[in-house]
């Protein structure tokens, strides 16, 4: 009697209304979300033995060969180099923009600058990446450009195929999502707190390094996190603009699925990029968090 | 202010860096030349005819249309689950669940590819446009949730309950007050979601077997067939085009949602 | 006339996981009154007002509409319509929509409904607004597409829950007399939650003071503002001096007082709402219930003598602040600046006379 009036209870909950309405969903990604993750983590600890056959014993085997190779070592480290330099460029270009649009332009024209910041992106991925290769390729815009002009004598050799090139072009692919964390960083931080700064006699670049960095560091840590996670698995400019030595571990993961035909070793490639992707980003989320603490 | 004009200029390049691939595609789309290079040689519509001939090219669009269209229903459809969930209710796990759903955000694209094509060749389906659809719901419905969430969160509670009190159901409450106050997020959700799909390549070229969607088809194009550049630009041109009028489509439902519920412009759609 | 009971709510407990947001409320609302609920934030009289608008289970106890009990009943089937603090105006629908919303099942032609719009707008003051959309508003003119939005459907009860504290002061000040002159016209039992004290002495019938949970008093306005059963009701509502006090005698029908530098006082058992016991306590008296005696007034009961210490000047009346020779902190007495009368200055000798009809007696 007592365990019905609860059951009713609880039919009646609020608990159990958000369970049923968040229940397709939650159903939905577990499905084809979490149970295809648990799948390639028990993959990458299976070794396979013939063109279909696998022996399900389960072996460190894949991520031996993964850190042994000494390719597949240097692919990797090679992926968080360039993800860590495109973060770099991405963020450090990008705070001018967003401080530029926080703070100089009037309130009502801040949604129009925004919408022209993040048009571009909404724009074919893949055809921006071809327009960089056609761009800096080596009988490319560029270079056909300063030819004709007479800059220079031959095509430069150092801006296609290689990490230079995917670099800029990841960098152009992810600016819209470094500038608009750190503008709203920017956007809530309270003007008067300036005007103070300037108030007890410092000087406005005195003000900027004291009292605004400090209060964008949340925004830049977004910025940092929303650009390198995504780049460090991209595969499609690497594929198309990064030659030789631009390939990144993505591709090698492709390659492995569909070409080597090694799932288990393809598996733990993308659980290694997982997890370097979860601890370099836990690296700058504790670095906020200590930067947040101090603050207080 | 004159710090103010130097950020200024700085700003106008990079927007300038930002558009400039943007702006070069429509000048070689229409250069009568095959390589692409300066000088610029004479003006063509060639490569745009070019583009009626190619009957894979639009058997290519007709799936991508399709692969988009499904996708961008369903992940709109449970992202109204969640968002709602997520907006009315406090219950135990809902940050993990919710966040959860939200992982794809963060989680490389070759991720859910590779673990998809695990587990879907493992249960015996066979890869194809369902496979496809499959994947672009999981990589679309964070988008999906970001933006039915803001729709949903800017609704005054009081509402649905004021339609209650007015001898409404639950059920009418919601027909009659919450979705038409929703609208515009449910329509911007259906367009972006649509993008996204209609120019995702990794998942595609993954699950979808041997049904060759547009960005594989552009893709296989753009790596194999280096004669076809000035078309490959001309297509590239349309596509351009097509994704700015819908951005244009998204932006105008985002604002007339936020003037509807009486919110305030907070700009942008991330 | 004799009171019928409308609403009846009797040993209401509301939980919220711990938090314990009604303790047990025993309360009888009658059929045509203007009641209101009057506490502090967080004192459990929304959650009360939720809990008979059917927003809200109640966690134990009965709620009692009308004789019947509303127990699993929801909101929208119970005969009661609300106000909203942010008067949940849907945005897309214009006035006459909203208005209308809830005459969806109503089985009356279309033309007999749109004929009740016309008139429930009428009656709030809105007339010819109905095609306005409800965006184009003003806070005021919300609040009464909000009410006529409730009272269209005859509602038993309009449960209005802080409906003027969006407003400004002069609208609400006006809105104030409406929504009195509105219950009076549509004779339905109204029922108001509101923080704001002077809010609710203007529009009551009788008031329920809240605290935690609790109802602390529950009478009509005079009562309440010159029998305060507690201290805390009596701080809570207007202002009240506090004076230090012995009682000799506490039995009986006559309570005897001292008050160290004013005197004696015989107080009336109606003067002390938790009984007389010996010892020490406080009375309290409200600052126009003491006087400040200028020449040729002569004194209506006791009189002592005192210092101003603080004059505050507000136009129509002055606030003294004044000390007695035995009594350490200041008292506050209201003065009406009539014609002729003066200002004191800080420094003034004072002669103050007091009467003990006016003395509450706390222990």
């Amino acid at each position: 009697m007592a365990s019905a009036e609860r059951f009713g209870k609880w039919r009646r909950s609020e608990g159990l209304r958000g369970w049923l309405m968040v229940s397709p969903t939650a159903l939905y990604a577990l499905a084809f979300l979490a149970v295809p993750l648990v799948a390639i983590v028990a993959l990458s600890f299976v070794s396979q033995t013939g063109v279909v056959t696998y022996d399900y014993t389960p072996t460190w085997k894949n991520y031996i060969e993964a850190f042994v190779e000494p390719q597949y070592r240097a692919l990797i480290l090679r992926s968080v180099i360039i993800s860590l330099a495109v973060t770099a460029l991405t963020v450090l270009t990008a705070f001018p923009v967003a401080y530029f649009i926080s703070f100089h332009v009037t309130p009502s024209r801040k949604s129009l600058w925004l919408f022209l910041i993040t048009i571009p992106f909404w724009t074919s991925y893949l055809i921006r990446v071809f327009l960089w290769k056609v761009i800096l390729g080596y009988n490319g815009v560029v270079n056909s450009a300063l030819l004709w002009l007479g800059v220079i004598d031959e095509p430069l050799g150092w801006i296609n195929y290689n990490a230079n090139a995917v670099v800029l072009t990841l960098a152009h692919a992810y600016a819209p999502f470094a500038i608009l964390p750190i503008f709203v960083a920017l956007e809530k931080i309270d003007r008067s707190l300036l005007e103070a700064g300037q108030d007890l006699g410092e000087t406005r670049f005195q003000t900027f390094l004291r009292v605004t960095l400090p209060l964008a560091v949340p925004g830049v840590v977004a910025a940092v996190l929303i650009v390198f996670i995504p780049t460090i698995g991209d595969y499609v400019t690497p594929r198309l603009i990064g030659g030789k030595d631009g390939t990144m571990i993505a591709n090698l993961i492709q390659s492995q699925f569909l070409r080597q035909n090694n799932a288990p070793l393809g598996s733990a490639l993308a659980v290694i990029s997982m997890i370097t992707v979860a601890a370099i980003s836990l690296v700058f989320v504790f670095l906020n968090r200590k930067n947040m603490r101090g603050g207080q | 202010m004159r710090k103010g004009r130097g950020l200024r200029t700085y700003t106008i390049f990079y927007l300038i860096f930002l558009y400039a691939p943007i702006v070069l595609l429509p000048l070689f789309a229409f250069n009568d030349s095959k390589i692409i290079a300066f000088p610029l040689k004479g003006f063509t519509t060639d490569w745009f005819v070019a583009l009626w001939h190619k009957t894979e090219l639009h058997q290519a669009v007709l799936k991508s249309l399709i692969i988009a269209v499904t996708t961008a229903v369903f992940a709109t459809a449970l992202g109204v689950f969640a968002a709602r969930a997520g907006t009315k209710y406090r219950f135990r796990g809902k940050g993990p669940v919710l966040g959860f759903i939200m992982l794809p955000l963060v989680l490389p694209d070759i991720i859910v590819a590779v673990s998809l094509l695990v587990v879907l060749l493992r249960i015996g389906m066979g890869l194809g446009m369902t496979a496809a659809i499959l994947g672009h719901v999981v990589i679309c419905l964070p988008f999906a949730i970001a933006i039915l969430n803001s729709a949903f969160s800017s609704l005054d509670q009081s509402l649905e309950e004021a339609a209650y009190d007015l001898g409404e159901t639950p059920f009418s409450a919601f027909r009659l007050v919450i979705l038409p106050l929703v609208m515009p997020g449910i329509i911007s959700s259906l367009l972006i979601t649509f993008t996204i799909s209609l120019d995702e390549y990794i998942i595609a070229s993954f699950l979808v077997g041997t049904e060759e969607t547009l960005p594989v088809y552009l893709f296989n194009q753009m790596t194999k067939n280096s004669r076809e550049i000035p078309v490959v630009l001309a297509l590239g041109t349309v596509l351009v085009l097509f994704s700015i009028l819908l951005l244009g489509i998204a932006e105008y439902f985002r604002r007339r949602g936020i003037a509807r519920t009486g919110g305030k412009d907070t700009g942008g759609f991330l | 006339m004799t009171p019928n009971p409308l609403i009846d709510l009797r040993a209401v407990q509301k939980y919220y996981g711990d938090y314990h947001a009604l303790r047990g409320i025993d309360l009888t609302i009658h059929q045509g009154e203007f009641f209101s609920l009057l506490g502090p934030s967080g004192c459990g009289k929304t959650t009360l007002l939720r809990t008979i608008a059917g927003f809200e289970d109640v966690s134990s106890g009965v709620v009692m509409i009308d004789g019947k009990s509303m127990e699993g009943v929801p909101a929208n089937h119970r005969p009661t319509n609300m106000v909203f603090q942010s008067y949940a105006i849907f945005p897309h629908l214009t006035v006459a929509q909203n208005v209308g919303f809830g005459l969806r099942k109503d089985p009356r032609s279309k033309a007999d409904k749109d004929k009740a719009v016309v008139e429930a707008l009428a009656m709030v003051g809105l007339a010819g607004y109905g095609d306005r959309a409800a965006n184009a508003l003003s806070g005021g003119q919300r609040q009464r597409v909000a009410l006529a939005r409730a009272l269209i459907l005859e509602p038993k009860v309009l449960l209005l829950d802080e409906p003027l504290s969006a407003l400004d002061k002069k609208m609400r000040e006006q809105m104030q007399h409406e929504l009195r002159r509105l219950q009076r016209q549509v004779g339905i039992t109204f029922i108001l939650v509101t923080h704001d004290q002077e809010e609710a002495l203007i529009m009551s019938d009788r008031i329920a003071v809240m605290f935690e949970g609790e109802i602390a008093q529950l009478a009509d306005p005079q009562t309440l503002y010159r029998r305060p059963v507690s201290r805390r009701v009596a701080e809570f509502i207007g202002v009240m001096n506090f004076l230090p006090c012995e009682v000799t005698q506490g039995a009986g029908d006559a309570i005897e007082v001292n008050l160290p530098g004013l005197g004696h006082a015989t107080l009336q058992p109606d003067q002390c709402p938790s009984g007389g016991v010996p010892g020490t306590g406080s009375v309290g008296v409200r600052p126009e219930a003491m006087s400040i005696l200028f020449e040729g007034e002569a004194a209506s009961g006791q009189i002592a003598q005192a210092e101003v210490v603080e004059v505050i000047y507000y136009g129509d009346m002055t606030y003294y602040e004044v000390r007695f020779d035995a009594v350490e902190a200041p008292v506050t007495i209201s003065m009406k600046n009539i014609v002729g009368r003066p200002v004191l200055e800080r420094g003034d000798k004072a002669r103050v006379s007091w009467d003990a009809r006016s003395l509450v007696l706390f222990c």
